[in-house]
């Protein structure tokens, strides 16, 4: 029972909000824990025991730091400074070696899940040349849903909870409804502690304003995936899964599809995983913010996943780029090196792991890596080529918020982003590049309107479709951008108005949604991840 | 005070920095802006800046900066 | 208080917009059935026949179109019969395809085949079916929603169907012999299957129709087990069953010519000795009419002239 199912949103959401609603306030908290659990195990089934013993491990290391925590100021109570700065390190270093245990245990279940076949497979190829044998055997391994969403999530709490950003939960049924919560779970976003925990905790009355708030939310969601996302699956499919077969425009196409199928897909599940947490009143932090406006690589990546990006920036990036390592650098590099290299080798040395880490996360694939190097690369080379950038826009008298320029900007930006996402789909590295080099070949802009694009699956009638819903989003991306939401404005509208808007939105959903006859349900692509 | 002011108009110059409370949530100031800041802050206040303090409420105003590095020279 | 006058208003604007543009795009359905694709058409094509013009009702997965040909029984016997067969189909789609056929029909015999009765894709997989067959049901918006396109796109007439038939004359055969060794094991139905079979039972009574389970030959689908497991049901719920599967060489099927795909599907030839077999059992143990010189049915009779020439051209 995925988030787009008609079962989800038509009759598991309604129950839990019942069930929901008549629990006594204080212990709502607890119905929805429950309905998280049942939800895991309805998708999962026995795996959940994956979900519970990340849980157990979460909380109590958690539990551990908080006492060290406590022990630490204890013991600096009659302390002068001199023995304070010695308490301190000495706790630290503790609190730092409990932590890591945390850590390394949680993504030891993660890179094993994940990970173990993949080396398996590079393992053996590397034994192939030494002829050695290797004693390990691939195995099917099955996933516990959302995992790598949650393991993330899971890491985070832990070290807000070093740093002392936050108190160690003390309920260990609280840390898992933190981590379980339902309509986050298979896609994120991915949480902090801080932002989401009170809210889940406080069991609001359901009210009138976030229901209706929640599934207008829900039902454009179920338009972007429904009627744009699974319709685009169909060429994307045809054109990915038998790329020998095709050459030129169609390969761009199928990125460009294949970019708009997955920003549809993820972001409408987005829309309706922000939409179900707002029934309960709970507000989850967005994921998107309208990607496709980016001017830069870097920017795309703070409007694109944004919770991933954030989780990166915050557990990897800042700790990495404070570490003693970094450091010693840039005192070595001011004086030996000058600012300029100094910085470009600070942020290679802060990105890299961010980068590898994205990569990885996707999954277990080279592709995957090279898609994490790509934007490392790309990244880098904007920081690296900024300064010079800077002087030839003053000297050549460009303004960086020129209409023009910017319209430049966004399509190198675009170019960037489909180039991506083509190895980001390909079926591994050497279909990858397999792909882009026969995007070269023969490229005919014939190819548009001689029909090749209606050989894809996809009939003239599905592509004026495609094309209306990707205007309908960007239409309201718009509105978004300049700070409002067509939600808000609508509610500003006479009832008649903002009624009509509604039916429109449902039987778009239900007459041009692509389900049934002639289409295959399209699982949720991230769910895999 | 006019170090830090000093600093952040040798990172980017075109901000008025004395008014400015959004750097870090108006998105003024990238992550990398954030790494150069903390490297000249602990060159010049003689500090030593960790993760847990990089955080918005830190960094979104010099006055915030200051209090920031007030506090960690106190430690 | 206000809040749930308007939310009361709201859904029944729904309600009745969705009410009519179901009844609109159903009525659209029926005069297109021809050009429906995919799993919908029976629901539309069944609707489109003649009212009360069909004796015999076939329901089932793929192997029941590919086993059960009605201008057969009409030639050999006059039988009026339609074959409301979908690739795969769930028993919860059995059920209203039944229901559908019920509105406009009133058949004196309804044949299934069972090999949908141990179809199981799980709890969650059920319940999600039956929500959605009865949603699809009740609003028929939801079944034929793609209709749209036929507009923009235009008709095109899928492959040619004969009261639910077409014709297959392609040859795979199956050859890995006995498939239906005996044994006292029985397979598991899944509860979705015998909670839908009362329910079809019950519509089969109302309607005045006999309830007929046939398995049809099947080498990939079938064994002893089931076997085993629907006479067990029908001798239970006190129902006629027949399993060809055991009546091999008294249809005279050879798998070396009769079968379509390595003994998953009869192709044309297993379905005319299938269908002869049925149509001789049909007439000896149903009470049911002879239509063939009954004015009323001289389109079949057109329709039988075409499916004799087609079969001639397939096998030839």
């Amino acid at each position: 029972m995925a988030y787009h199912a008609a079962l989800y949103v038509f009759v598991f959401l309604p129950a839990c909000l019942v069930v929901y609603q008549a629990a006594p306030q204080k212990h709502r908290w607890k119905v929805l824990l429950g309905i998280s659990w049942l939800f895991f195990y309805l998708i999962s089934g026995k795996l959940i025991v994956y979900l519970i013993g990340t849980t157990l491990l979460t909380h109590y290391t958690g539990i551990w730091l908080a006492l060290l925590k406590e022990k630490e100021s204890r013991a600096k109570e009659h302390a002068d400074r001199a023995e304070k700065r010695e308490i301190k390190k000495k706790y630290q270093k503790q609190s730092r070696e409990v932590l890591a245990i945390g850590v390394v245990l949680l993504l030891a279940v993660l890179v094993y899940l994940k990970y173990y076949n993949f080396f398996i497979e590079n393992a053996s190829i590397i034994l192939d040349w030494t002829a050695l044998p290797l004693p390990l055997e691939a195995k099917q391994m099955v996933l516990p849903i959302g995992i790598s969403f949650y393991t993330l999530q899971a890491i985070g709490y832990m070290a807000d909870v070093y740093w002392g950003k936050i108190r160690a939960e003390e309920n260990i049924f609280r840390t898992a409804l933190f981590l379980s919560f339902f309509p986050q779970i298979m896609e994120g976003p991915i949480c902090r502690y801080a932002d989401t925990a009170g809210q889940l905790f406080e069991g609001k009355s359901l009210a009138y304003e976030n229901i209706s708030d929640g599934y207008v939310r829900i039902f454009w969601g179920l338009f972007k995936k429904k009627v744009v996302a699974d319709r685009l699956s169909v060429p994307v499919c045809a054109v990915f899964e038998h790329y020998g077969d095709y050459h030129g425009a169609v390969i761009a196409v199928a990125a460009v599809a294949y970019t708009i199928q997955l920003y549809m897909e993820f972001s409408g599940c987005m829309d309706i995983v922000l939409g179900s947490g707002k029934l309960f009143g709970i507000c989850l932090p967005e994921n998107f913010r309208q990607p496709f406006c980016a001017k830069s690589a870097a920017e795309f990546w703070r409007r694109w996943h944004i919770s991933l990006g954030t989780w990166f920036k915050t557990y990897i990036f800042y700790p990495v780029s404070m570490s003693g390592i970094v450091k010693r650098w840039n005192q070595f590099g001011k004086k030996h090196a000058g600012k300029y290299v100094t910085q470009l080798g600070v942020s290679a040395m802060a990105l890299f792991p961010v980068w590898l880490c994205n990569g990885l996360w996707h999954g277990a694939r080279w592709s995957y890596i090279f898609y994490g190097m790509y934007y490392f690369a790309l990244i880098l080379m904007g920081i690296a080529v900024k300064p010079g950038r800077d002087r030839i826009l003053k000297v050549c008298h460009i303004r960086e918020d020129a209409v023009y320029w910017r319209i430049i900007q966004t399509g190198k930006t675009w170019v960037i982003i489909f180039t991506g996402e083509l190895f980001f789909r390909a079926n591994g590295l050497k279909a990858g590049l397999s792909m882009f080099g026969s995007m070269f070949d023969g490229f005919d802009v014939g190819q548009f309107w001689d029909g090749t694009m209606l050989n894809l699956g996809l009939s003239r009638a599905d592509l004026v479709i495609v094309a209306a819903g990707c205007i309908a989003v960007a239409v309201v991306g718009h509105f978004r951008e300049q700070g409002g939401t067509v939600n808000g404005r609508l509610g500003k509208a006479p009832t008649p108005v903002r009624w009509f808007a509604y039916y429109a939105l449902i039987f778009a959903v239900l007459i041009f949604g692509a389900y049934g006859d002639g289409y295959q349900a399209v699982d949720l692509i991230y769910a895999g991840f | 005070m006019d170090k830090i002011l000093e600093i952040l108009r040798e990172i980017d110059d075109s901000v008025d920095y004395e008014k400015e409370t959004e750097l870090i949530d108006g998105h003024i100031l990238d992550s990398f802006g954030v790494i150069t800041l903390v490297s000249e802050l602990e060159d010049e206040f003689d500090i030593s800046i960790d993760a847990v303090e990089m955080v918005p409420a830190n960094f979104n105003s010099a006055a915030a900066i200051w209090e920031m590095v007030k506090r960690l020279q106190e430690n | 208080m206000k809040i749930v006058k308007r939310l009361i208003l709201f859904f029944l604007i729904l309600a009745i917009l969705l009410a009519g543009c179901s009844a609109w795009i159903h009525a659209e359905a029926v005069k297109l059935a021809d050009f429906i694709p995919g799993r919908s058409r029976p629901f539309a094509s069944i609707a489109a026949e003649r009212k009360d013009g069909i004796d015999v009702i076939v329901l089932g997965d793929s192997e029941s179109y590919t086993s059960v040909s009605p201008m057969q029984l009409w030639k050999e016997q006059g039988l009026s019969s339609y074959v409301c067969g979908q690739p795969g189909q769930k028993i919860q789609e059995t059920y209203f395809m039944l229901k559908t056929a019920l509105q406009s029909q009133s058949p004196k015999v309804v044949l299934m085949e069972t090999n949908l009765m141990f179809r199981d894709p799980g709890p969650v997989k059920n319940i999600q079916s039956s929500f959605a067959e009865t949603a699809r049901y009740h609003f028929p918006l939801l079944r034929f929603h793609n209709l749209w396109k036929l507009m923009f796109d235009g008709k095109k007439p899928g492959e040619a169907v004969y009261k639910g038939f077409s014709i297959r004359s392609s040859v795979d055969p199956f050859d890995s012999g006995d498939y239906m060794k005996e044994t006292e094991e029985v397979q598991e139905m899944p509860q979705a299957v015998t909670f839908y079979m009362e329910e079809i039972m019950e519509l089969c009574r109302r309607s005045g129709a006999e309830l007929f389970l046939v398995s049809a030959p099947s080498p990939k689908n079938y064994s002893y087990r089931k076997h085993n497991a629907i006479e067990n049901y029908a001798k239970e719920k006190g129902l006629t069953y027949v399993d060809l599967n055991l009546k091999i060489k008294e249809l005279g099927i050879t798998w070396q010519k009769d079968s379509y795909d390595k003994g998953d599907h009869l192709n044309l030839y297993g379905a005319q000795k299938v269908t002869r077999w049925l149509g001789t059992y049909l007439k000896q143990n149903y009470e049911l009419t002879d239509h063939r010189n009954d004015p009323a049915y001289e389109d079949w009779n057109e329709l039988s002239k075409k499916y004799e020439e087609a079969v001639k051209k397939a096998s030839a």
